[in-house]
């Protein structure tokens, strides 16, 4: 007998194969594996959306989905697929990518003093640029030699505005080491604001990633972070967006993506390279 | 347990290829693209890779390519192709393949040459 | 040392607008980046559909060939498809997956292209046209994988054609394929793939 998510009000089911052609679909528009253990929590999801579209079942839903031409409803299903809070140090072993072997071959080719430049997007409310600045100045030693440039961007002028001032919830900086807190946040009622030289120390921007008038100017970056932001996008914005993170970067720069992201279902503009931390991306040296 | 890597972007050929393998005993990842297959083998070579030619963004000359150039176990690939002209066979071995299957493969043909490019003995 | 504030590069200067004579010259610069550039700016300049797609049907660098083809993605126009489809031609295997990916996303009608190939004597062609159809947001997809699964003699444009199915089929496909497993018995692949598409589509 096949299994199916039983819903106590009687609403739609997915069954086994509503469930493989699901995740069939989805795997091969984002690059999400879902393994049978999580069937509870796609099963769901896919509920959630068949109940929010009024599509009635599964067939109708996955109808709608596929054959949507705006792809708004594949970007909606990833969004509740996929977890994308933002907390201080998310993904910290890109930071430690960072410091122990991005910025070492990035300084060990420099034939100048130009500071490095980072460019994080989206900056969201400001966890990771100000996860950075924090990073490199406890971790990476060649801070004391390099000037490092943060540039951080969204296209919400909401988020930038709290970014700017940087004051975060206790959620928001869980991980944060205790000596960190001490040294970079000071309490406010229970809230955590972050101090001054590092508020100071990273530029917020507007940017739309779609809009080539906004995206010239971004130049002769090393290192690009841009973490859960191209898996909503669709395949043409997708594209748009790497070939400006492409015209953005220095020859030899770098770009992070998010965990569960890959330029598999991108582009193959940039070179595949293993650290011992993480999986990055590499323009090529020889361009530009 | 030899582990092999599947990339193709077509679900019913990775599907049928890894019906095939693991009833052979190995175990089977998959990949969509040749970018995918290369990531996997980074972080974790694989004994064996079974490759499509026809795939978006890389395809399998490219991942080869590439692979080939990695500071990675080189392991043994077969290219699998729909077409039959001699020059993509030379061409695949060009690129670093060590086998050139023709689609659709039968059960027989990819098992056997799994094995052979395995070293392991034919049964 | 340390951080730094620092803002987006403006580019120096506004960069001296090239004209098309120059644009169309520097397509064929020795420096990919040039070429990349060119590629860029050169859709707003007429016949600029042609000088692009001889560019590309030379060009070598991933980066510049991109380009190109996002510029005629751009263009977007029957010229674009006629030309893009010449591609799926190509000994190229990495052209023509770039053709078929951009063909895909193009929002021109493609369908009298797709006909056209899915008749045409090649067979990766047929395939090719299959692939472009995985894309295509109309209720006329199915009846033309149908088409090709009732009537194609080559077993690979079949069972690209069933792969497909497996994603959007009906239960108007359903027929067809127990009557494609009839046509080749003894390929398993197919066999295979015909199983899994009827399960999928029926659902259990």
């Amino acid at each position: 007998m096949s299994s199916q998510t039983q819903n106590p009000e009687g609403g739609p089911v997915i069954s086994d194969e509503d469930f493989l052609k699901f995740k069939e679909f989805f795997y091969r528009r984002t690059g999400i594996i879902f393994e049978n253990s999580k069937r509870y929590f796609v099963d769901k999801r896919l509920v959630a959306r068949i109940v929010a579209t009024d599509t009635g079942t599964f067939r109708s839903y996955f109808t709608f989905l596929r054959f949507q031409a705006s792809g708004d409803e594949l970007q909606q299903l990833t969004n509740v697929m996929t977890v994308n809070e933002t907390y201080f140090l998310r993904e910290e072993y890109q930071f430690r990518c960072l410091v122990d072997s991005i910025l070492p071959e990035i300084t060990r080719r420099k034939v100048n003093a130009e500071a490095i430049r980072i460019w994080c997007i989206p900056s969201s409310t400001g966890e990771e640029p100000y996860s950075i600045a924090m990073y490199l100045m406890e971790h990476w030693p060649g801070i004391k030699q390099w000037d490092v440039e943060i540039i951080s961007s969204d296209i919400d002028t909401n988020v930038l505005r709290r970014a700017r001032a940087g004051r975060f919830s206790e959620r928001s900086i869980n991980k944060v080491p205790a000596n960190w807190l001490k040294k970079y946040f000071e309490r406010v009622g229970d809230e955590y604001q972050i101090c001054d030289d590092l508020r100071q120390a990273v530029e917020f921007t507007r940017v739309n990633l779609s809009e080539a008038a906004d995206t010239i100017k971004y130049r002769n970056f090393d290192v690009i972070f841009c973490r859960n932001l191209l898996i909503y996008f669709d395949d043409v914005s997708r594209k748009t967006a790497t070939d400006a993170f492409y015209e953005s970067l220095k020859a030899g720069g770098y770009i992070c993506l998010g965990h569960s992201e890959s330029m598999s279902r991108t582009s193959s503009l940039f070179k595949v390279r293993k650290f011992p931390e993480a999986i990055i991306y590499q323009k090529s040296l020889e361009s530009q | 347990m030899k582990r092999i890597l599947v990339v193709d972007d077509a679900a019913t050929v990775r599907m049928y290829h890894r019906g095939i393998l693991e009833s052979s005993g190995y175990t089977v990842e998959e990949a969509w693209n040749g970018i995918e297959a290369l990531e996997k083998a980074l972080e974790s070579p694989f004994d064996l890779y079974v490759v499509d030619v026809n795939m978006p963004k890389l395809d399998g000359y490219g991942f080869l390519r590439e692979l080939r150039q990695q500071e990675i176990p080189q392991q043994p690939a077969i290219m699998v192709s729909t077409e039959s002209a001699a020059r993509d066979e030379l061409l695949a071995f060009k690129a670093g393949a060590n086998g050139f299957l023709i689609k659709p493969l039968r059960p027989i043909q990819l098992s056997t040459y799994a094995r052979l490019l395995l070293g392991e003995a034919i049964q | 040392m340390g951080l730094v504030k620092g803002k987006p590069t403006t580019p120096t200067g506004k960069p001296k607008r090239a004209n098309c004579e120059e644009l169309k010259a520097s397509l064929d610069d020795p420096d990919a980046a040039i070429r990349r550039h060119s590629a860029q700016e050169l859709l707003r300049c007429p016949g600029a559909v042609r000088l692009l797609a001889t560019r590309l049907n030379r060009e070598k660098d991933v980066a510049a060939r991109e380009a190109i083809l996002a510029s005629m993605a751009q263009i977007d126009d029957f010229e674009v498809v006629s030309e893009l489809v010449e591609c799926l031609r190509s000994d190229d295997a990495a052209l023509c997956n770039e053709a078929i990916e951009t063909l895909k996303h193009l929002t021109t009608d493609v369908s009298p292209a797709l006909k056209s190939l899915l008749s045409d004597p090649d067979p990766d062609l047929r395939i090719f046209a299959v692939n472009i159809l995985e894309s295509r947001c109309d209720p006329n997809v199915e009846r033309m994988l149908i088409g090709v699964i009732e009537q194609d003699i080559n077993v690979n444009v079949c069972a690209t054609a069933i792969d497909l199915l497996c994603e959007l089929g009906t239960e108007a496909a359903l027929d067809p394929i127990l009557r494609i497993k009839n046509r080749f018995p003894s390929e398993a692949y197919l066999q295979f793939a015909a199983d899994l598409a009827l399960k999928r589509i029926r659902g259990i």
